[in-house]
């Protein structure tokens, strides 16, 4: 059965973000093929959109065209994704797992009377809706859920499909915007950028990683003491530096710092897929953790399963008596 | 105006979960709030320290036992509490959870109304947009930073890469707060006091119409490609054995090394 799925397309300075081809080899997949897809951009003016067309490569381009997009809003791209989503007739609608499509899905999926499925890997039709894997539980478990009753609205996590090649749209239309700039309630004033810290974790060699499960800052000597003993830096889970046992600087992850050192040693770090992100690259991963099922070991090379406040003392003992 | 939180009891993140049918073994767990409603609820508070709202509401919808985290964010500061009574089971569809805090919040003079950016246990990250959206409120999600100028709300946003976009938000709003966005303060003894006597108001929801929103299907442990190998003994021994395959691994020597 073949079904027509709408995309959100998103551009960046040089086209469209990784993110868009990503979305758009889902949909192609989802739909059994090219022709299937539509993608939906909002524009201010359809100028804007020359020559993103040739690379673009859905069955049809959407160009959602008015003032009101002249920046994107939550509730403008909202409107212009159901917009598309008419004229279309697209039964499912795929938004990026990422801070636009938390501020998109639910807005599109409540005016459609449904929820979103979100932080999707995998997807399929079911006889009336879709069902799709999703990460529940900060990636400790994989869950399967459907969302009866079409449209459906999914949002699909980062790098669970493969980029699609770019490559032309087969036809592109332009419809006049639904809303124009005085029915928005939100408005974009600017996009700034957070500012560096000091500390220079991308250069080290070896980070040795704190988290939550250490307890409480009290603890934290012996991870510096570690750190010390490798000739390494201290970086930090989000937990421990929004807990405020550690500057923002240090923190490792998606909102944070990208690390690719030599040694990797996370400490008491359950491994959402937020701080695996940032770590990904590392050479070689330890993983010291008191949970054998914590994701954080499918990430590493090598785990030791126990009390950190134990077990990182030992390691630091050990190293220290190597030399 | 009234500042709303939004908050949701979850299993206690460090017991030891496992699958069970579609979902997990939900005997013998610890329950407690959500941690990045803690931050919602605090948002609510300091708006209301500011003077920008009258009364701070916390408002859940889950089980009896889940009064227990409107006591905790009345014990915090919250001036009332709503309690939305339904199966915990119930909670597995976003919108079915969002249609019913949205009716609550139809009736209580919201200015803003703060919710998690997710719940740590479904993590469907999308019911504050939701309530949003079937409200007709603005709304803007991730946030990590809020003013207040002249009666709008300029939120920042978390964006990838370190970017924050400053965004401004007619009122009423619903704000999906990250974690780190303000210090959550914890209740105080006269606070756990003072909350016993605050109001709660109760109403049972119906059971959820079949057909709209999500289902569970199946919950199961992530495959993982290539795992770790994990070293065995005590603290020592491990210890022992890894200091070995770190410097082969890593390719690195170390500061103590004789060079
Ligand atoms: C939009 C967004 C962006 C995010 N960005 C980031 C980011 O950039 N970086 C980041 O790290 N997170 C980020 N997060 C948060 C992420 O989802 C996790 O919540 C966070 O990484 C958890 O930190 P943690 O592993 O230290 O804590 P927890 O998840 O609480 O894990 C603690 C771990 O310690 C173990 N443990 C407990 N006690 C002991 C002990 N005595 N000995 C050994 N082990 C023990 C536990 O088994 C558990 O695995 C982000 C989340 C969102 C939604």
């Amino acid at each position: 059965m073949s079904r027509r799925v709408l995309v959100l397309a998103e551009r960046s300075e040089s086209g469209i973000t990784d993110a868009s081809y990503e979305l758009l080899e889902a949909a192609s997949r989802l739909a059994g093929g090219q022709d299937g897809v539509s993608a939906v951009l909002p524009v201010a003016d359809a100028s804007e959109a020359e020559g993103l067309r040739e690379v673009l490569p859905a069955g049809e381009l959407l160009l959602v065209e008015g003032p009101a997009h002249a920046s994107p809003t939550a509730d403008g791209t909202a409107a212009a994704v159901l917009h598309a989503r008419e004229a279309s007739g697209a039964e499912c609608i795929l938004l990026p797992h990422d801070p636009v499509g938390w501020d998109v899905a639910p807005l599109v999926a409540a005016r459609l009377g449904t929820a979103a499925a979100t932080a999707v890997s995998a997807l399929s039709w079911r006889e009336d809706g879709i069902a799709a894997k999703r990460s529940a539980f900060l990636g400790k478990f994989v869950q399967e859920v459907e969302a009866p009753g079409l449209p459906a609205v999914a949002t699909v996590e980062r790098g669970a499909f493969p980029a699609r090649e770019p490559g032309p749209a087969l036809s592109v239309r332009i419809l006049p915007s639904p809303v124009g700039p005085g029915d928005l309630r939100s408005r974009l004033v600017e996009v700034r950028d957070a500012g560096a810290g000091g500390v220079d974790l991308t250069a080290a060699d070896v980070v040795v990683a704190a988290g939550r499960g250490l307890g409480g800052p009290e603890n934290l000597d012996i991870v510096h003491e570690l750190a010390a003993a490798l000739g390494g830096v201290v970086g930090a889970s989000r937990a421990v530096t929004d807990a405020g046992w550690l500057p923002h600087e240090l923190q490792i992850g998606s909102s944070g710092a990208t690390v690719s050192p030599k040694l990797y040693v996370a400490c008491a770090i359950s491994g959402a897929i937020q701080h695996l992100v940032g770590m990904r690259g590392s050479r070689f991963v330890v993983a010291i953790n008191k949970d054998p099922d914590a994701p954080i070991f499918g990430a590493a090379d090598v785990g030791i399963v126990g009390d950190a406040l134990e077990v990182i003392p030992a390691v630091t003992e050990a190293v220290r008596n190597s030399g | 105006m009234n500042a709303v939180a939004l908050v949701k009891q979850v299993p206690d993140r460090n017991s030891a979960f496992r699958p069970a049918g579609d979902w997990i073994d939900e005997s013998s767990l610890g329950y407690g709030i959500n941690d990045y409603d803690r931050y919602a609820v605090e948002a609510a508070l300091a708006l209301k320290e500011a003077g920008h709202a009258a009364e701070t509401v916390a408002v859940t919808a889950g089980p009896a036992d889940a009064g227990q985290v409107l006591r905790s964010c009345l014990a915090m500061g919250a001036d009332r509490g709503v309690h939305l009574i339904t199966d915990r089971a119930h909670l597995a569809d976003p919108f079915f959870v969002a249609r019913a805090l949205a009716d609550a919040v139809s009736g209580l003079d919201a200015g803003v109304v703060f919710a998690g950016l997710l719940a740590e246990d479904s993590g469907h990250g999308q019911v504050g947009g939701l309530v949003a959206g079937l409200l007709g409120y603005s709304f803007a999600s991730a946030a990590t930073g809020l003013h207040f100028r002249n009666g709008r709300l300029e939120v920042h946003r978390e964006l990838e890469g370190g970017r924050i976009a400053v965004v401004e938000l007619r009122l009423p709003a619903v704000v999906a707060v990250q974690t780190g966005i303000n210090t959550p303060r914890y209740a105080s003894l006269r606070g756990i006091m003072a909350s016993r006597r605050k109001p709660v108001e109760r109403m049972e929801l119906a059971a959820p119409a079949d057909g709209a929103g999500l289902r569970r299907l199946t919950l199961s442990r992530p495959e993982r490609g290539a795992s770790a190998e994990i070293l065995q003994g005590s603290p020592q021994e491990a210890a022992a054995a890894l200091v070995p395959r770190m410097r082969a691994g890593a390719g690195v020597s170390f500061p103590g090394d004789a060079s």
